[in-house]
């Protein structure tokens, strides 16, 4: 557990500006510092908070924006399914607490330290969570009380340290050419669904599907499917 | 904090974590039937689809840095060297081109 957690730091200081980002938002629209804490705590989904928020300060809709929120988090279906084998030994209780902890850095972190390292599982799963919710929740109080008074921390190329670290895990990933196609297209489909305006949460969920799909069709044409 | 501040919360709480119990369940089931491939397959499609979405409306600096940090993985196959790497490359572009 302690190997999880102190791998994903640097990480988590990347998560922290997010963070920030957020709470400052939500203490704009009402939300005390300790609603902050404890929403980023028992919610957990960095960019479902922000959708939510952002709609609840447009139109005060609940059900609305927390749909909205809940939509964006649609990929986590496939994040955890991915997570069956590291979970299958754990109690229930347990599992329950490692799918709140997990979010995207440190689900990925695990997957491509695990593919180096086979003996890599839900400890450090749950120590790299335990890690990104504590700094988020701690950033998204801190964004609440003192966000106003800090600098734009993206201009020192600190928000591009997310897309470096999961270009790099996505290398750990990478199983060799049966991948090419699959990756090409989830790639592809993903930029295109942005760029015709699509939410981002939305075009990552279309981009695995796609990818999943023409992986399946590279199988069923090679007869590696049943 | 009004009454209608704690609805949110409590209803965001319960939806997202009701999508991650559905992934936990619908993976228990991918892995004990003939599909399992999938979850194989699964996490490095969200990955690339993580970094296709976040350089999809970013600018030229931001995906010559991808290719950069795309050449450091692929030599170094580190995540922290590659994201000390990718900030340095990224602030140095900057200051070369600043787009």
């Amino acid at each position: 557990m302690k190997h999880g957690l102190i791998a994903i730091l640097p990480l988590a200081a990347g998560a922290a500006i997010y963070g920030f980002a957020f709470g400052l938002l939500a203490a704009q629209v009402g939300f005390p510092w300790w609603g902050v804490g404890f929403m980023s705590a028992i919610v957990h989904a960095g960019s479902s908070q922000i959708v939510a928020v952002e709609q609840f300060a447009n139109s005060s809709a609940i059900i609305g924006a927390a749909l909205a929120g809940a939509t964006l988090n649609l990929r986590y279906i496939g994040i955890v399914a991915s997570l069956s084998e590291i979970l299958k030994e754990l109690p229930l209780p347990l599992k329950i607490v490692a799918i709140h902890i997990t979010g995207d850095e440190n689900w990925a972190l695990t997957m491509a330290e695990r593919a180096r390292s086979p003996s890599i599982g839900a400890p450090f799963l749950m120590g790299s969570g335990l890690a990104m919710i504590s700094v988020w929740t701690f950033s998204t109080i801190m964004g609440a009380v003192v966000g106003t008074i800090l600098p734009d921390l993206e201009k020192f190329g600190l928000g591009f340290a997310f897309t470096a670290a999961f270009i790099a895990m996505g290398r750990s990933l990478w199983k060799g050419t049966p991948n090419l196609i699959p990756w090409l297209s989830a790639f592809t489909f993903t930029v295109i669904a942005v760029m015709f305006g699509l939410p981002q949460a939305y075009a990552i969920v279309i981009g695995a599907t796609v990818g999943l799909l023409f992986s399946c069709f590279i199988r069923v044409k090679q007869g590696r499917l049943p | 904090m009004s009454e209608s501040h704690f609805i949110l919360i409590l209803t965001l709480s319960v939806a997202a974590f009701s999508i991650r119990l559905l992934g936990l369940l619908i993976g228990d089931q991918i892995r004990a039937s003939k599909q399992v491939w999938i979850l194989d397959d699964l996490p490095g499609l969200i990955v690339v689809s993580l970094v296709a979405s976040s350089l999809a409306d970013q600018s030229l600096q931001a995906w010559l840095t991808s290719a950069i940090a795309l050449a450091v993985a692929v030599r170094t196959n580190h995540v922290i060297m590659t994201m000390g790497m990718s900030m340095t490359a990224y602030a140095i572009i900057g200051l070369i081109y600043p787009f």
